[in-house]
């Protein structure tokens, strides 16, 4: 069963009847994680690097800024059971518009903004798939862990 | 060029935009008609009635009770998103759907279209500007020419895509290279043949070069900002990716700050489920 994520959103599952999926990610960034021992996994697609842009707007749906959204991410899967030293982490997305320079470089600076957190807290990226023109898809099956990398144009790959 | 005489044959195999469309248009761009003369116009096209109806009746708007006709609809939500929404009704047939050589799964590029819209006409009343039906309508038009230029798409992807990886050509600039005609001209061809007006054939020719354009450069440019959000978003966005160029003196010239910039793209970002419920994806 699929379970998607959309624009914006999160979702933590133990169901390992469930896929994670979440659609064409442009500049928005996708991040996956996967604990293989309480078999708990996690997928957000957040759009935006900091929440500082409007605070209304992040705690109406923390999901929509990496700052706010990746700790949500984390949180619900430490409730699951999952553990961090245990956790497969994939971050795919980030793409940019060609030319595409500076402030408005969303791609690049969500890029940015999880490479920063992730430092911070020294959580280690198992798979990076981030930049360039293309339109991702990511699926995450919770019974394996399996991940699959869809690059629009490209099909598909597993990770 | 022979390919070129098969694809300018096929602009006439397109489902025509029902008259209607241009009545509004019209309608709209009088000020001394009235809420009478839109619905009397609406009402004679029965398939753009009932979906007109659908969309007014949808998540998207959320009204507090069924609308079941079109006088009804206008007096909720005004002449103005009355026309926007019949254009809207209007123009879905050749762009709903699937486009294979884009990697567009049937729905997609109708949903990016759509998206496309409803982004630039709220930038347009930002800005102040009157047109605001005009640049709606050439932003849910712009990739007719995708409709077209698929199949050939489809049959020379590698080397459009080699152009694409290997020397930094944009998806555009690929097709025009491989094929003879980019998406882009081709829509402007398929504009001038509906009849539209110059500057909507001018918009839907230039939506990705906006600086190009030489009688509505600022139009183009608000169409040209919609999609490059869309495209970001990752809203219907296929093989072609963000594979365009990104123009920074565009930009300026729409006095775009980038907190606005992203303030578009996070209010969007929450309407996007509302969208889908009014276009039925």
């Amino acid at each position: 069963m699929n379970l998607i994520v959309g624009v914006s959103d999160m979702k933590v599952t133990n169901d390992i009847e469930a896929t994670l999926v979440t659609y064409s990610l442009g500049s928005c960034i996708g991040v996956a994680i996967y604990d293989p021992v309480a078999r708990v996994g996690g997928l957000l697609h957040y759009m935006l690097p900091e929440s500082s842009l409007d605070q209304e707007k992040a705690r109406k749906n923390p999901y929509m800024f990496a700052d706010t959204g990746i700790p949500a991410l984390f949180k619900a899967a430490y409730k699951l059971g999952a553990k961090k030293q245990r956790m497969k982490v994939i971050v795919v997305g980030g793409s940019q518009v060609l030319d595409q320079k500076g402030f408005f470089n969303i791609g690049k600076r969500n890029d940015i903004a999880v490479r920063k957190m992730f430092h911070k807290n020294n959580v280690i990226i198992d798979y990076k798939d981030v930049g360039g023109t293309v339109n991702r898809t990511i699926k995450l099956a919770i019974n394996t862990g399996d991940t699959c990398l869809k690059v629009s144009g490209k099909g598909e790959k597993k990770i | 060029m022979s390919n070129m005489n098969s694809i300018i044959k096929k602009i006439n195999r397109l489902t025509p935009i029902p008259q209607v469309a241009s009545k509004v248009m019209s309608i709209a761009e009088d000020p001394k008609s009235s809420m009478y003369d839109l619905s009397k116009v609406i009402i004679y096209d029965t398939a753009v009635t009932a979906n007109l109806l659908k969309a007014v009746n949808s998540a998207y708007f959320g009204l507090p009770e069924k609308v079941d006709s079109v006088h009804q609809a206008i007096v909720y939500l005004g002449m103005s998103q009355v026309v926007d929404l019949v254009l809207l009704s209007a123009s879905g047939e050749n762009l709903q759907t699937a486009q294979e050589g884009y990697d567009l799964e049937a729905g997609e590029l109708w949903k990016y279209s759509v998206s496309s819209a409803l982004i630039a006409r709220e930038l347009a009343e930002k800005k102040g500007i009157k047109e605001t039906h005009l640049i709606f309508t050439a932003a849910l038009l712009k990739d007719i020419g995708k409709v077209i230029l698929n199949q050939y798409v489809k049959d020379s992807f590698d080397k459009i895509n080699a152009l694409v990886t290997k020397q930094n050509f944009t998806f555009r600039e690929a097709e025009k290279e491989v094929i003879g005609i980019d998406h882009a001209e081709l829509g402007g061809m398929v504009a001038e043949s509906w009849k539209f007006s110059p500057k909507m054939v001018e918009i839907i020719r230039h939506h990705h070069r906006p600086q190009e354009s030489l009688i509505s450069e600022f139009e183009s440019a608000i169409v040209y900002m919609a999609d490059t959000i869309c495209m970001m978003m990752g809203i219907g966005v296929g093989s072609d990716g963000l594979a365009y160029r990104f123009h920074p003196e565009v930009v300026e010239s729409l006095e775009l700050t980038e907190t606005e910039f992203q303030k578009m793209v996070a209010g969007f970002v929450e309407k996007i489920e509302q969208v889908e419920s009014m276009i039925n994806v």
